[in-house]
This record gives C-alpha cells, structure tokens and sequence, in this order.
C-alpha cells in the first residue's frame, strides 16, 4: 500500500488460544488497509468478532497468525510509549471518576508526553484546551466529569484520545449510550476530527444507517466472522451490505438504505398524488399498516392525496365508498374501519 | 487558545496555597501534642525546652523520652495511613477500600498473636509481655506476619490479573487469619488474651527512640514511592484499559503499588497496632477540601492531613490533664466519623458527596 497507510494487516487470523492446543478462530485471512485521514467504521452483528478484531489492532491480544502494522511498524514490536503516542482508545464503558474536571481527564491523554509527575507544559495545556475545543466541549473544561451528561462525556472522552496526539484513534463503540442526535453529533465531530487533523478513525458502531452515511470506508464481519472491506455506496449496490445482516423477517431496503421493520400484509392500494412530502409520507404511513402497492393488479384501496387551498386532503376509495380526512391519522383509522375482514387494530 | 488563569488545570495552584496552611496546623497540632498530655507542661516551660533551655527533670523525660517519639510516631503513622489507604482505593477503584484490605493487619495480628498468646501457652508469656523485650518482640512478629501476608499476595497477583481477586484473596486471608487468632485465644490465659486485645486498639505511644528510626525509613520510602507513582495513578482514575493504553505498564505499576502500601501499612501495624478509620476516612476528606482527585494533590495532601487527624487523635485519646488514656481506636471512629460525614455531605462549598 501506499505511505499513507496508518494501519495495515496482513493475513491476520484472529481469535483465542486457550493453553497451547485448543484454538478458537474468529475470523481469518484479514488484509486491511486504513489510511490516513479515514473515517472507518466496523460494523458486523453481535457475536461477530468486532471486540475480538478490535482488540488484535490495539494490540491487546495477540493475533493468532498474521501481522499488524500500525504507523509500518509491527505493532507487537512497539514499546508502550511508542504505541500510545500512535495509538489511542475510546472504551465503551463509560469512565467513573469523581473530583476530576473534563480538563484533567483529557489532560491525561497527556501522559505519553510528560514526565514523571505528569507536569504540564504551556504547550501541554494548549493541546489540551484546543483538543477540547475541536469537539466542542471546551466550556466544560471546568465541569466535573461525574456531573457531565452521556453525551458530554463521551465528548470529553473523545477530547482525550485526541489530546494524545495519536495517528489512529480507535472508538469501541462511542455512540451505544446516546440518544439519537448526540449519535448523529459524535459522528459529526468524529468525521470533523478526521478531516481537520488527518487522524485516522477506527469505530465499531451498531447503527447501521449511521455508519452507511458517515464512513469513508466499511469494515463488515458478518455471522460467519467473513470479512469484507469497501465503501459504503458499493458494498450497498453489491447487495453484500444487506445479505450479511438480515435475519428472519428482517430485510435491507437498498433504495432507502435502511432495514424495514416486518409487518402483517393487510392489502394493496394505489394512490395518486403529487410528488410532496405528503405523498412520501403517506406511503410510509400506508406500508407501516401493511399495505403494499397494488403494482398493477385491483388495488384494495385507492388513497388520493390534493391540495384544497394550502391543505392536503387525504381521499380513501374502496369497494364501500368513499371518504375525506384532513390527516393521516383519520386516514389510517378510516381504513381500518372500513376495510373488510383485516381491519386494522 | 489561552488558558483562563486559575480555572482549568489549577490542581496545582490550590495546593501552592493549602499547602503552608495545613502545614502550619501540623506543626502546631505537633507542638500540642507535645505540650498536652497527663502532665501538662506549662507554655514557659515548653518554651524553655523547645529553645534548649534545662526545666524540672520530670518535664525534660516526659518531653524527651515520651512524647517526642509518641509525636513523630504519630505524624509519620497518620501519614502512612491516609496515604496507604489512598492507594488501595485508587487501585481498587473502591471507595471502601482501606490499607489493610489485602490482608496486611491481618498477617500483623496473626504473628502478634502468635507470639503473645502461644507464649502463654507454653508458659513463657510474662516473659514476652511484661518484659523488656516486648516492645521488640511484638513489632518483630508483627512485620513478619505483614510480611508473610505481603509476599502471599505479591505470589498471587503474579499469576492472577483481576485485581477484584486479588481484593477477595486478601480479605479471605483476613478471615484465615481472624479464625487463627479466635482459636489460639480459646487456649490462651486471660492476661496474653487482654494484652492482645489492648494491641489491637491501636496506639502510638509504643515506639521508643531506638524503634523509631525503623518505622520513619519504612514510611519515608512510602512516601517518596508514593510521590513516585502520582501519575500512573493518575492514569489508573480511567481504569486499567485507558492507563494501559497511554503507555502504562500496569504489571509493573500493580507491583509498586501493593508493595508501597504493604510497606506502610506493614510498618505502621507492627509499631502502633492496627490503627482503624484513619486509612479509609482520610482520602475522602482530602478530596473533599481540595475537591480534585490529583494525585499530585492528594499524595501529600494525604500526608499532611493524615499526621493532622492521627495528632488530633492522639492529643484526645490522652485526655489532657488527666490520667486516663482511651484507646486510639476509639478516638479516630468516635471523633474523626462526625468530622468527616460533615466535610463530605457540607463541608466543601460544592457541597458534593464521596465519589472516587
């Protein structure tokens, strides 16, 4: 690979030796390349080796065969000063400090540098305030971490790795305790970090649709621990993305780009409309109570959707007759008062 | 990007300013102890002494061979606890934890125990608690026993990485230990039986100038290990996986840390008797008026505010002007709980409660 490779392995089998015969592999034959300024995200379902793989590239656990280089060295070879300075972490389990401030904790990413007490220099504490700036926490530098919500921690956890001054940062999952947009909002400062300092960026995430929009490049282990690598748009279009996480029921929409929540079919409908944010979300009202298009054939209900003035309204035929709603909240109960035999309940 | 002065990254800054002030109420608290006492040694005349001047004989012994060592014994003891315990709550990551959690005090009764009681057995027992070389003999099996129970653990977190097991082994060991000594007491008479039981109320007026050398060289080179370790101590307050990839090397670290603690709470044990409350009480109460959780605050903050409360400790528990002596224990649960539940519910003007 080319010199911007941070971190590359080869033929790397991962997994667990247990004393010296019995073997247990997760995964094998890995060729990975991760380079500088990338945003990676491994994604894989629960049981698939993502701790497993992570913890072979932080050099945790040794790899059963194979090699990684991190930064073109191996990284079993690096002293543990060497590595840190090249490589920090991001834990999942939120950290349990009390009388530390956010600026101490991300001080410590720190500890690579200083000397034996730790002192800090003015360039130190620089570092330290524009690590805590760059993920938009620097007006919690004073805050205790133990008074910090979910989403600030984790903020000031990321501050840390940074501080430290590594060429891969490694999150093991930052975005599992958040709620929805402070997902969205790590990410965002996560991909700023990566384009801004030209860090590279390994995460393990399970939100899958996150990982679709924000990831330079994806990292799937699927059930079986096979490995495919590429970027996100490709491996979508291949139909590799859905094929290694469906599961019973559960089914990949490549045009929408999400997972389809399963649902009892009811029926079909046509439905005529506009192209507007009603008839978009109209369909989607309409498929979450079971109904598909009709495609053609006799539809069981036909949805009409105009405009009286400003205001949609929302016209439902079927073989019984007719009738207007002003929302689609009364669409769906007319439907389902009116629609013989599966009534919607 | 300026940093607000005196905001963020001023651990530092407000020990510059703690620091001559609790130093002064050491130093006075010290003076006290050596004024205060069941003869109470009048100003002028402790003054005279203090200056190299000559005063009533009685007075010269009771300052010179009395209470100065009882002084300098309890400062460096209160120190050794605090600072111990500060340890053991760090590694662990519990605020429960004290310095006698992996068993040192245990390992110190049992040989004590040993000594006094199956003396007794054998009929020699006067000879080792009324004679001379008691003092000696009871501080000698005392260190053994830390010692044996030091290189027990030290064997065991070798080969076992969880220090949780390690937390358990130690308080097993105790429990072997606690069980040892209630055996031996059934066989024992009722006069090795009390004086092992005045033993483990602690007390600090036991070192004679000729032990006391031992027990300062013990708990100075705690201290400088101490002062040694503040950053991967530091580092340890994320937990072992972050402090591991920072660079620390936690095998090694782990190693320092039981061996530092085991050091002092080893040395203190042998010469003062398992003194209680100071170890596990004194950290909280540091982080609550220094409100950080520095090492490089607390360290010597816990040294000098350990040999504040052990001098507060001991001034009480020889009630001054009277001949009564209360047991040391006592004191520091009686006296020093109420202080220190009042510093970490109210006490600090944040008015935040124990976390570690």
């Amino acid at each position: 690979m080319s010199t911007a490779s941070i971190l590359t392995c080869t033929d790397l089998t991962i997994g667990y030796r247990n004393k010296k015969t019995i073997v247990k592999e997760v995964s094998k034959k890995l060729n990975l390349h991760l380079n500088r300024g990338e945003l990676v995200c491994l994604i894989g379902p629960n049981g698939s080796g993502k701790s497993t793989l992570i913890r072979t590239l932080t050099g945790i656990q040794p790899p059963l065969s194979g090699e990684v280089w991190l930064c073109g060295k191996k990284i079993g070879d690096l002293s543990s000063e060497e590595k840190a300075k090249n490589l920090s972490v991001v834990l999942t389990t939120p950290v349990q400090a009390g009388y530390l401030t956010a600026f101490d904790i991300v001080a410590l990413g720190r500890f690579p540098y200083t000397n034996w007490a730790g002192r800090l220099t003015e360039s130190d504490k620089n570092i330290v305030m524009s690590a805590l700036a760059s993920v938009g926490a620097d007006n919690l530098a004073c805050r205790f971490i133990h008074e910090l919500s979910d989403g600030e921690q984790q903020k000031v956890m990321i501050a840390r790795a940074l501080a430290q001054e590594p060429e891969l940062m490694v999150l093991d999952e930052p975005t599992a305790f958040l709620d929805f947009p402070h997902k969205i909002d790590t990410m965002r400062i996560l991909k700023k970090v990566a384009q801004k300092t030209e860090k590279s960026i390994l995460l393990s995430i399970h939100d899958l649709n996150l990982a679709i929009r924000c990831a330079d490049q994806l990292w799937i282990i699927d059930q079986n621990g096979t490995m495919i690598s590429g970027i996100p748009e490709d491996l979508v279009l291949s139909g590799i993305f859905g094929s290694a996480f469906e599961i019973d029921g559960v089914s990949f929409d490549p045009i929408r780009g999400e997972f389809t929540i399963p649902v009892e079919k009811k029926g079909t409908f046509s439905i005529v409309a506009p192209e507007s944010i009603e008839r978009i979300w109209t369909l989607y009202a309409l498929e979450r109570i079971g109904f598909t298009p009709a495609e053609g054939s006799m539809a069981d209900i036909d949805v009409m959707v105009r405009k009286d003035g400003e205001k949609p309204v929302w016209q439902l035929c079927n073989s019984d007759g007719k009738w207007e709603c002003e929302n689609i909240c009364e669409l769906v109960e007319c439907i389902s008062a009116h629609h013989e035999g599966v009534g919607y309940h | 990007m300026n940093l607000d002065d005196g905001k963020a990254g001023n651990n530092m800054r407000r020990l510059d300013v703690a620091i001559p002030l609790i130093l002064g109420i050491l130093v006075f608290l010290f003076l006290l102890d050596l004024m205060l006492g069941s003869v109470n040694i009048p100003p002028n005349a402790f003054f005279k002494i203090l200056t190299g001047g000559t005063v009533k004989v009685t007075w010269m012994n009771i300052f010179w061979d009395w209470r100065m060592p009882k002084a300098i014994t309890t400062v460096f003891a209160g120190g050794a606890l605090a600072l111990s315990g500060l340890l053991m709550q760090t590694y662990f990551r519990n605020p429960l934890a004290d310095p006698y959690i992996l068993g040192i005090s245990s390992g110190a009764s049992l040989g004590v125990a040993l000594v006094m009681m199956s003396a007794g057995i054998f009929g020699v027992g006067t000879i080792f608690t009324n004679g001379l070389i008691s003092g000696i003999s009871i501080s000698m099996a005392a260190i053994l026993g830390a010692f044996a129970v030091l290189l027990l653990i030290l064997l065991i977190s070798a080969k076992i990485k969880s220090n949780t097991t390690i937390l358990i082994l130690g308080i097993m060991v105790s429990y072997i230990s606690g069980a040892i000594v209630t055996v031996l007491m059934q066989f024992s008479d009722e006069s090795s039986m009390h004086s092992y039981s005045i033993w483990t109320m602690g007390s600090f007026s036991g070192v004679t100038w000729s032990q006391l050398p031992f027990l300062v060289i013990l708990v100075l080179a705690g201290f400088i290990l101490s002062l040694c370790l503040v950053k991967p101590l530091n580092a340890l307050l994320l937990g072992e996986q972050y402090a591991e990839s920072m660079g620390m090397n936690y095998d090694h670290i782990r190693k320092v840390i039981i061996l530092t603690t085991a050091l002092m709470a080893g040395a203190v044990t042998a010469f003062c008797g398992p003194v209680g409350f100071l170890g596990i009480a004194t950290p909280h109460f540091c982080r609550a008026l220094f409100v950080t959780a520095d090492h490089r605050v607390l360290v010597p903050g816990c040294i000098i505010i350990g040999g504040i409360l052990a001098l507060c400790t001991d001034i009480i528990s020889h009630v001054p002007g009277t001949n009564i002596i209360l047991p040391v224990n006592a004191i520091t649960a009686l006296f020093g709980a109420p202080v220190v539940i009042w510093v970490i519910i109210r006490g600090t003007r944040f008015g935040r409660g124990v976390t570690t």
